[in-house]
């Protein structure tokens, strides 16, 4: 098995845990955890392939997305925090847009 | 003279803009402003009019050329040249033109000053005096026309007036029914004439008068029977001819002035007056011609009869209008249509003051004191009933008999009304009331009438001026030959029709027997014998029954026109709308529900579904990625 293989797998397990976490939880803390797996899983690949094949745009790359995951967590934790005053916070009852 | 005529056009117009803006509100500005006084603007009009039209008649008499003049282009199709129709909006006033809109503008003025008295506390004043206008302005309008679809416009603003009219107390049944019907049977002419209105657009390739009795020539003579024979049918809804008189009688149920307005001057004479118009058109097909006096002469003698056996004062007074309009219509066939057209003046004059006077009679019931001298009817419309017979005997012995019958039988009418109205001791029987409690009046009668305005001069002053000039005219212009030379002035007839005929002493001495006869016989059957009149109705029922149904014709109307239609509507109704068409409808409106609720099952709200569609989504279009490598 190739370390690229390794990667590959890795990341494809870490994006589907993060993808059945957002799917199948109701709570939004857990939800931003795996939006947190699912933004890692895709972090792996650039850090792998910037340093296989020497590319700095992978690594700069990473600390993009490390910086995005940061204000996207400060923007969550806020929207959890605010919903968390509801009776209910899960999901479900947070559903106004229903169409 | 185009100013004098646009005024005429334009008062109206503005008053009715006036009024509707500024008078009828339901907040009034103030008390001078408001549903109140909605007659004031349409009064000033109504002088504004008259003044004008009666300058434009002197104008006329004085031997002005005739104005046609072209304002703008209405419509037009298919470029200029033939195969091209233009349409103008223009104004014409001649002879004929002049003296109509003199006698309605005048004639109408005093009607609309009379409603002022009769319609005060009415909580419909404002909108009556709105509607009774509009009225007026298609009337004015229809006139001053100078093309056929223009004529035809102001024809339909007439028809919609009289149905708003007719129905002016509309939360009555019976009032509501009598519109509807005038209504509809003004659209079977309507139609008829719209017919001949195409017609003539297809074969003389216009529509403005000049121009197309210029082209007379070029038109097959069975197209020109057509053309006269529906031009006919339409003036006989509108002018309430045999087929089709059905409306006149029950229009009774619009307030009275609105009758008045209705027989004497707007509705009614439009018909005769289209046919005194189209007469060139006329002149050329002598069977359509036989038709037309086979027709007046029927109704006029018909309608005789039976207003002799009515017992309701203004029905009485409808079917008298009926027969006069027979007795033009019997003119116009016989071959004059000066005669007819002088004829339409003088009823107008004479039968606004009956109306009128019918109006107060209903209004100081058992108070015949306050009613006004009648006698300025009779005598004006003598002279030109004179005129009838005079072309009538000319024409053929038949139709002269029958214009002499006619004349004995409206003696015979009106005497009856006059002796029972104004002398007639109270009959043993209740029913044969020659005032019954029925008529066609919208308020409780009596003592619970609010409007007891016996004093009222605007009840009393329009009615001695009518009057008067019905007399004066009746008296002064005909004889004299000053009618004869207005309505021939600058005509669209052809040179000299109609040649004044120096009066003729033996045929004015029998039509003046025939009316005293008439006068004589209903002195005899109402004063010296009272009982006469309810004595045949006892004994023969069935006789009272066919008269009371127009002979059968009302039911045969009612059974083998009314209820079939309204049959067939229902089947077209309930076959086609409701059980294909809707059903059709409602199947595409519940699919499409479905849909929308299939679709909104996608966006439930829940965050998580929403997740699952954007990573179904990413998933496709990897996966399209990847097919693509």
């Amino acid at each position: 098995m190739t370390p690229d293989r390794v990667v590959w797998l890795v990341s494809v397990l870490l994006f589907l845990c993060g993808l059945a976490a957002l799917l199948l939880r109701r709570q939004l803390l857990a939800m931003l955890l795996g939006l947190e797996l699912m933004i890692n899983a895709a972090n792996l690949n650039f850090v792998f392939y910037g340093r296989e094949w020497s590319d700095a745009a992978g690594w700069t790359s990473a600390l993009w997305v490390l910086a995005a995951a940061a204000a996207e967590a400060v923007v969550g934790l806020t929207l959890i925090l605010a919903l968390n005053r509801l009776a209910e916070p899960d999901t479900d009852s947070v559903r106004e847009l229903e169409g | 003279m185009t100013r004098a005529a646009l005024v005429c056009l334009v008062a109206p117009l503005a008053a009715l803009a006036a009024g509707f803006a500024f008078f009828h509100r339901r907040k009034p500005w103030s008390p001078h402003c408001g549903p109140g006084s909605t007659h004031w603007p349409i009064l000033l009009s109504c002088a504004v009019v008259t003044a004008s039209s009666w300058w434009l008649a002197a104008q006329m008499l004085a031997g002005a050329p005739a104005l046609d003049r072209t304002l703008w282009t209405w419509m037009s199709a298919g470029g200029p040249g033939p195969g091209g129709l233009s349409v103008d909006f223009g104004l014409r006033v001649d002879g004929l033109g002049a003296a109509v809109l003199a006698m309605v503008t005048l004639v109408s003025g005093l009607i609309h000053a009379y409603a002022v008295g009769y319609m005060r506390g009415d909580p419909g004043f404002s909108r009556f005096f709105l509607y009774f206008h509009l009225f007026l302005f298609s009337m004015i309008g229809l006139v001053l026309s100078n093309n056929y679809l223009q004529l035809y416009l102001f024809w339909e603003g007439v028809g919609l007036a009289s149905y708003l009219l007719i129905g002016f107390w509309r939360e009555r049944e019976s009032a509501r029914r009598a519109a509807l019907k005038a209504f509809l049977t003004n659209r079977v002419g309507d139609v008829c004439f719209l017919f001949a209105i195409f017609l003539l657009a297809r074969s003389a390739g216009t529509l403005r008068f000049t121009e197309v009795f210029a082209r007379l020539d070029r038109i097959p003579q069975s197209t020109l029977a057509w053309i006269a024979g529906l031009m006919f049918m339409g003036a006989c809804a509108k002018s309430a001819q045999f087929p089709l008189y059905i409306w006149l009688p029950d229009a009774m149920e619009g307030p009275t002035p609105t009758s008045a307005l209705m027989h004497a001057a707007t509705m009614v004479t439009a018909g005769v007056f289209l046919m005194a118009r189209s007469w060139p058109i006329l002149e050329r097909v002598p069977g359509v011609l036989d038709w037309i006096a086979a027709t007046g002469a029927f109704t006029a003698l018909g309608a005789a009869v039976l207003a002799f056996t009515k017992k309701d004062l203004k029905r009485i007074l409808a079917y008298s209008t009926v027969s006069h309009l027979g007795l033009m219509m019997l003119a116009l066939g016989a071959g004059n249509a000066y005669a007819a057209t002088a004829h339409l003046v003088m009823h107008g004059f004479f039968k606004a003051t009956l109306f009128l006077c019918a109006g107060n009679v209903l209004h100081h019931i058992g108070k015949s004191t306050a009613s006004v001298d009648e006698a300025g009817g009779p005598t004006a419309g003598f002279f030109s009933k004179d005129l009838i017979f005079e072309a009538a005997v000319h024409r053929s012995a038949i139709l002269g008999a029958c214009a002499a019958l006619v004349a004995v039988g409206s003696g015979l009418y009106i005497g009856r009304m006059a002796w029972l109205t104004f002398f007639g001791e109270r009959p043993e029987q209740p029913d044969s009331l020659p005032l019954p409690s029925s008529t066609g009046e919208g308020r409780g009668e009596g003592s619970s009438d609010p409007h007891a305005h016996h004093s009222d001069p605007w009840l009393e002053w329009p009615v001695a001026a009518l009057a008067f000039f019905s007399a004066l005219i009746g008296l002064a212009v005909v004889p004299t030959g000053v009618l004869h030379r207005l309505i021939l002035a600058a005509p669209l007839w052809r040179g000299e029709p109609f040649p004044h005929a120096p009066f003729d002493w033996g045929l004015g001495a029998a039509a003046l027997a025939a009316a005293l006869a008439g006068i004589g016989a209903s002195w005899y059957l109402a004063m010296a014998k009272p009982s006469w009149d309810w004595q045949w109705r006892k004994r023969r029922p069935g006789l009272e029954r066919a008269f009371d149904a127009d002979f059968g014709w009302q039911p045969f109307v009612m059974g083998c026109v009314v209820q079939p239609v309204a049959a067939l509507a229902n089947f077209v109704g309930w076959t086609f709308d409701l059980r294909t068409w809707d059903r059709f409808m409602e199947a595409a409106a519940d699919s499409f529900i479905g849909l929308s609720e299939g679709v909104s099952g996608l966006s439930r709200g829940l965050l998580n579904q929403y997740v699952g569609w954007m990573a179904a989504a990413a998933a496709l279009f990897l996966l399209r990625l990847a097919w693509v490598r």
